[in-house]
């Protein structure tokens, strides 16, 4: 297993890396969520995209397509709606502003718990649960990915959808949600990993390395691994029923909505009151797209069930 | 956060054993109306920890609230489910802490939102 982890590692880092995602989440969330609104990820969308000709895609398209990407992610997996085998716990890992878990609480009647970094995000969650009449099934707490405060077994369904990124221990992070899944849960991953290996390669290219290492200093990224480390990952910790697809191509569409959403004027004002550190973040945009059309960085989904 | 809440969290630092249930120490409890299903309590219930959840009441200022011991049976009592639920889901510590049972350490709450991040010497 290669796995491409940043210059820094262990000690007062883990803290300045919290404090720095946290931050950077607590700026920007209010210019994402009104450019993009709730959910803080990709939409899922057919390939070919679009036949040449056909009218671009709109904010409603968008925001169609980020809602497909959780019914996708949750078919691609498996999980059931029928009344006995539905989800009755659910844990979103790195949950944004609750978009999806709120999403997850509706679609199952389901109780959710969301944890993540970001006080400014976790309040705007309980808000917007509120809002919701959702308050009573979902809550929301400033956690640690990495260390989470559940005891052992239990969640039906653990749910990290483009949170994963942000892990400095791909590992610690997986075993974590495999630690607190009830026997017979699923684990859906969605996130960017760095392409496979292949038998004879020990690690990535120095070029595409290069590429990676620009892309985590803006991004606040820190470690990258591949599909294949998180599907072994699975394997060691004896997870079951272990699938993984690349859902790059049907991704790609969402970057033009990015572009285009920073492009107007109300998303030039939104980025410019928000701060310098999400300025750059934007700017950053163009290396992830330079990656992806490199295809160093694929978009994965990764999914496993813990045993009986 | 809630009672609810409060009997999915668990003290994660190293060394510690058993980290579940977490003290409370309530600064400032308020109480929010929301509407009753009994539904979703019966649904719940067998996943809650009694213990915990009658010590989180009594933490919360509600020593009375619930019986001492509790089985599935009492859900067929009106009287039970509007206990539960107001232990479970209406009282909201606002401001305070969770404690650790084992270390003593404190995991503030503010505006509502319990912070569980470990320090470097935790994890």
């Amino acid at each position: 297993m290669a796995k491409l982890q940043r210059g820094e590692g262990e000690g007062g880092d883990l803290e300045k890396l919290r404090k720095g995602i946290a931050e950077s989440y607590d700026e920007s969330t209010g210019a994402w969520e009104e450019l993009f609104g709730e959910y803080i990820h990709r939409g899922f969308y057919d390939t070919p995209s679009a036949a040449p000709g056909a009218a671009p895609l709109t904010a409603q398209d968008h925001r169609r397509a980020q809602l497909r990407m959780i019914d996708e992610a949750l078919a691609f997996a498996g999980v059931s709606e029928d009344p006995e085998k539905k989800p009755k716990k659910i844990l979103d890992v790195g949950c944004g502003i609750g978009g999806d878990t709120l999403c997850l609480a509706k679609k199952y009647g389901a109780q959710c718990i969301g944890i993540n970094l970001s006080p400014v995000q976790v309040k705007r969650a309980q808000e917007l649960a509120q809002a919701e009449g959702l308050a009573d099934k979902v809550s929301f707490e400033v956690a640690d990915a990495l260390n989470q405060p559940f005891p052992d077994g239990q969640f039906d369904l653990v749910w990290s959808l483009e949170s994963g990124e942000h892990m400095p221990d791909k590992e610690k992070f997986f075993s974590e949600m495999a630690r607190v899944a009830a026997p017979g849960a699923t684990i859906i991953l969605v996130t960017w990993c760095h392409r496979d290996l292949s038998p004879d390669e020990e690690s990535l290219r120095p070029d595409e390395m290069k590429l990676l290492n620009k892309i985590s200093d803006a991004h606040l990224l820190p470690a990258w691994c591949s599909a294949a480390d998180y599907a072994s990952f699975a394997k060691s910790l004896k997870l079951e029923d272990i699938r993984r697809a690349d859902w790059s191509e049907n991704v790609a569409p969402f970057w033009s909505a990015a572009v285009q959403s920073g492009m107007t004027w109300r998303g030039i004002i939104s980025l410019l009151k928000s701060g310098w550190k999400t300025i750059k973040t934007a700017l950053a945009v163009s290396l992830l797209i330079e990656g992806y059309n490199k295809k160093v960085i694929k978009y994965n989904i990764i999914t496993c069930r813990k045993p009986k | 956060m809630r009672l609810l809440t409060h009997n999915m969290l668990s003290s994660n630092i190293r060394g510690v054993v058993n980290g579940f249930p977490l003290g409370i120490e309530a600064e400032k409890v308020v109480e929010r109306e929301v509407e009753l299903s009994a539904e979703f309590l019966r649904g719940v219930f067998p996943k809650i920890e009694w213990g915990a959840l009658v010590a989180g009441a009594r933490a919360l200022g509600h020593p009375d609230l619930l019986p001492g011991e509790a089985d599935a049976s009492m859900l067929a009592s009106d009287d039970f489910l509007r206990r539960f639920h107001r232990a479970l889901l209406q009282l909201h510590v606002e401001e305070g802490a969770l404690v650790c049972p084992e270390t003593g350490r404190r995991f503030p709450i503010n505006k509502g939102i319990p912070n569980m991040l470990l320090h470097e010497d935790e994890v």
